[in-house]
């Protein structure tokens, strides 16, 4: 938005003196400028460069620039000098140990990051919405309970209750011995949480191609039974169809495959979990505290959203007959949905920043990585601009994805 | 004229009222009565302890929090102690103990302030009022001792006879618009009055700032310091220079798109090679200000906070109607006449609530100085449980210090969400 644009006026005819052309003056200004932010850039670095060279360490020892394309070449030396630390939990079946080099441990910590980035995210949309509808509901113990619930947490610092939950909470569970064993399925205790869950094996790439099917053969039904809604006027329930044929196709395609999936039930062996999920409570405490504390954000985002609905639309629904649910999946939710995404959008950003906190409960991710790799070389600078980086890219990529959703809401609508 | 009828009496309370009311709020249908007894028992659990349900788990929890619940922790297992020994460490840090003058004199000077505004631009509820005297209660309890305990109830007197004198104030007739304009200059001469009283002296030092004082200073210093940068970070990018608007964009999204946390690093690590050691700054031969963890935590928080504030302010920017500039533009104004008298003004008054809201952002992120090794409030609630006397509470140090972030939290949003009504934003 420009906000004085003045518009270079000359009479034909007469000669302006050249520093009276606003074009001149807007030439001269904006290059005054960039000289300046140059001179700046280059009295830092100048002063970084000479300073490094006394600790005898490099300003970017990883990239080097050559004359081919893409003209920045990675040097992995320095990344790919052996670590010589272990980090204690990795993402996604990744392997790591002390004698992989500075990279591989970054890509775990990265690994780290996105697991409770994106766990994280999908958690606190959904404490967000439940609280955010919550709060306007008429049950009162259900509003007041919300709104305890959003007032308290999100005025005390995500910082404060991580710690909360990692020192107070989870550490002072049980030790493994006397830990709690809930029907020799579950064990909960200060090592680890341990939960049944379900391995794949071999087939498994094959079932869940198969799964991409079964998605769109349910896809198909709706859009068949919801047709023929519209048509016969008749209620098909769409939706419990594809689903009973998404659920079908699945079963079916589950022992035809020869289960792909194997139950892994945890065991309590000596001093420790064997087999089943085992979460850490320290990616629990950092999971619960991020969860818990954006929860509130989106719940206000969530609550604003739908009063900013005209009162007028809940009054129609209702004299549609519809009942409270009804109104709000069918009436309100979707218009609220298109207030909401802009916000959410931030917040689900900054969810994704604030992991960064994972340093203060010892869970080892991508800032902690780089944290501990300083420690250890010195090389600050590469470091800190390389999880600089990491974090903008992460940013850009959830801006990227929530722009998409936040255009798709929009087609087909005023 | 005589019998204007006032708002209607409650009317008494007896047991077919609060039995209709049960009906209509908590068992209206199956699903509500569900939701009310589910919640019940969730809220039973927290405040009354998991025991029972835990003992058929066959686990053992004597003495987790989840086991015993809140309330039984509160008033029966927890040890205080580790808070009243330590108050002056909390509150303000390694500050020499005669030197604490300064303290009182800033917290009555701001707590004055803060009645007057209160008074003058908006009132407090009772509702609200209760509740500030409610939160107020545990501090007092760990305040309780000798004079400090008279210096609390000074400032809260304080506080309340700003609000009173500010509500006579108000009368028709009176200087209220006179009035306004002292105080908002009042308010910003106090910063650096106080800056002041807190780092000249033989004894304090800004290395002595700690607890409470320092998690204060560094959130009104990042507010402060970053306000300048923030307004031309703003301009610029709503600039027609194509440089200088390409510049502000850049800087600002690639601020907001990393963690603070990554900028303190920076500041420690990359600021000293960058700028200065530790020792004096000067410029011009004039000596500005000691370099030292401190500022350098500061300089980081300046840095983030400016680039939010920058969105917040151009937000402000872009509510102003055009045809404000375009008719001081008409009535033959300058580009800077137009900023300083036109648009600015108007920009800046729509958006002091959200900078009050930055300011509890900023207040709440100070805790992660604590990372690049601080002592603020958080660090201290840290240090404290290491003591040998007070091994395992840390529970209690972080639910006290949960607890006076939480007041200054809250009561700054309540009063921003009255600003918003008072200033009426977004009603015109």
């Amino acid at each position: 938005m420009a906000f004085f644009y003045q518009a270079s006026v000359q009479r034909i005819g007469t000669v302006l003196a050249l520093w009276r052309n606003v074009r001149v003056q807007r030439f001269i200004m904006q290059a005054a400028f960039a000289a300046l932010v140059v001179i700046a850039a280059y009295v830092l670095i100048d002063n970084l460069t000479s300073d490094l060279a006394q600790l005898d360490l490099e300003a970017f020892p990883f990239v080097e620039l050559s004359g081919s394309f893409p003209f920045i070449d990675v040097t992995q030396d320095f990344l790919k000098q052996r670590a010589g630390f272990d980090i204690s939990e990795t993402s996604f079946g990744l392997e790591y140990s002390a004698n992989d080099g500075y990279g591989d441990a970054y890509l775990i910590g990265l690994a780290n990051t996105v697991r409770v980035a994106v766990i994280g995210i999908f958690l606190a949309t959904i404490l967000g919405v439940v609280a955010g509808v919550a709060r306007l509901s008429n049950n009162w113990l259900v509003s007041r309970v919300a709104m305890v619930y959003v007032e308290t947490f999100r005025n005390v610092p995500l910082l404060v209750q991580l710690i909360f939950w990692y020192t107070v909470v989870f550490l002072k569970l049980p030790k493994i011995t006397e830990g709690a064993n809930l029907f020799d399925l579950a064990f909960i205790s200060n090592r680890a949480i341990a939960l049944p869950w379900a391995n794949p094996t071999g087939a498994f790439g094959f079932w869940l191609l198969l799964l991409v099917v079964a998605l769109v053969a349910a896809t198909a039904v709706r859009a068949f039974r919801s047709r023929r809604e519209d048509k016969t006027g008749k209620p098909s329930h769409p939706w419990w169809w594809a689903f009973g044929a998404f659920l079908a196709i699945a079963i079916v395609t589950f022992f035809a495959t020869g289960s792909p999936l194997e139950f892994d039930r945890p065991e309590l062996a000596e001093r420790a979990y064997i087999g089943g999920l085992q979460i850490t409570p320290e990616f629990t405490a950092l999971l619960v505290g991020l969860v818990v504390y954006t929860g509130t954000f989106i719940a206000e985002i969530v609550r604003g959203s739908i009063l900013a609905i005209q009162k007028g639309q809940t009054e129609a629904a209702a004299a549609l007959g519809l009942n409270g649910f009804q109104r709000l999946r069918f009436v309100i939710m979707p218009q609220a949905m298109r207030i909401m995404i802009p916000p959410l959008t931030n917040q689900y950003l900054n969810l994704t920043k604030n992991s960064s906190l994972a340093v203060a409960v010892a869970f080892k991710d991508l800032f902690d990585i780089g944290r501990v790799t300083i420690n250890q070389t010195g090389q600050a600078v590469p470091i800190i601009a390389l999880v600089m980086l990491t974090y903008l890219a992460m940013s850009l990529i959830i801006s990227l994805i929530m722009n998409i959703i936040n255009s798709r809401l929009r087609v087909g609508t005023q | 004229m005589a019998l204007t009828a006032g708002p209607p009496l409650p009317a008494p309370l007896s047991v077919r009222r609060i039995r209709i009311w049960a009906r209509e709020n908590l068992f209206g249908s199956f699903s509500n009565t569900a939701l009310t007894v589910v919640i019940s028992l969730i809220l039973w659990v927290v405040i009354f302890g998991a025991g029972p349900l835990i003992d058929i788990a066959s686990g053992s929890w004597p003495d987790h929090l989840l086991g015993n619940g809140i309330l039984r922790f509160v008033f029966d297992g927890a040890q205080w102690e580790v808070i009243t020994a330590n108050r002056r460490l909390i509150f303000v840090g390694r500050l020499p103990s005669e030197e604490t003058w300064r303290i009182w004199v800033v917290l009555f000077i701001i707590s004055g302030l803060a009645g007057l505004s209160w008074g003058l631009w908006s009132s407090i509820g009772r509702r609200l009022a209760v509740m500030l005297a409610i939160g107020l209660v545990p501090v007092f309890l760990f305040m309780a001792e000798g004079e400090s305990a008279l210096l609390t109830a000074g400032t809260v007197g304080v506080f309340a006879l700003g609000y009173v004198i500010a509500r006579m104030l108000l009368a028709p007739g009176s200087y209220r618009g006179m009035a306004r304009n002292l105080l908002v200059v009042s308010w910003l001469l106090s910063f650096p009055i106080t800056m002041y009283l807190l780092s000249a002296g033989d004894n304090v030092d800004s290395l002595n700032w700690g607890g409470l004082l320092l998690t204060m200073i560094l959130a009104v210093v990042g507010i402060v310091a970053s306000f300048p940068l923030a307004l031309l970070l703003a301009l610029g990018r709503a600039s027609s220079f194509p440089v200088i608007r390409l510049f502000c964009v850049g800087y600002i999204e690639l601020i907001r798109g990393v963690p603070l946390i990554t900028l303190l690093f920076m500041a420690k690590f990359i600021l000293p090679l960058m700028v200065a050691q530790e020792g004096d700054v000067s410029l011009l031969g004039v000596r500005l200000l000691e370099m030292n963890d401190i500022v350098r935590a500061m300089a980081a928080i300046t840095i983030f906070s400016s680039a939010y504030l920058a969105e917040i302010i151009r937000g402000g920017l872009q509510a102003v109607p055009r045809g404000q500039v375009e008719a001081a533009q008409a009535l033959g104004l300058g580009t800077t006449r137009i900023l300083a008298f036109i648009v600015l003004p108007q920009a800046l008054r729509a958006v002091i609530p959200a900078i009050v809201g930055q300011l509890i952002a900023l207040f709440k992120d100070t805790s992660l100085v604590l990372i690049v090794g601080l002592t603020e409030l958080l660090s201290v609630a840290r240090q404290v449980t290491a003591q040998a006397d007070f091994i395992g509470t840390q529970a209690e140090a972080l639910l006290f210090i949960a607890l006076v972030y939480w007041i200054v939290a809250f009561s700054m949003s309540r009063a921003s969400q009255q600003l918003e009504r008072t200033l009426g934003v977004g009603e015109r």
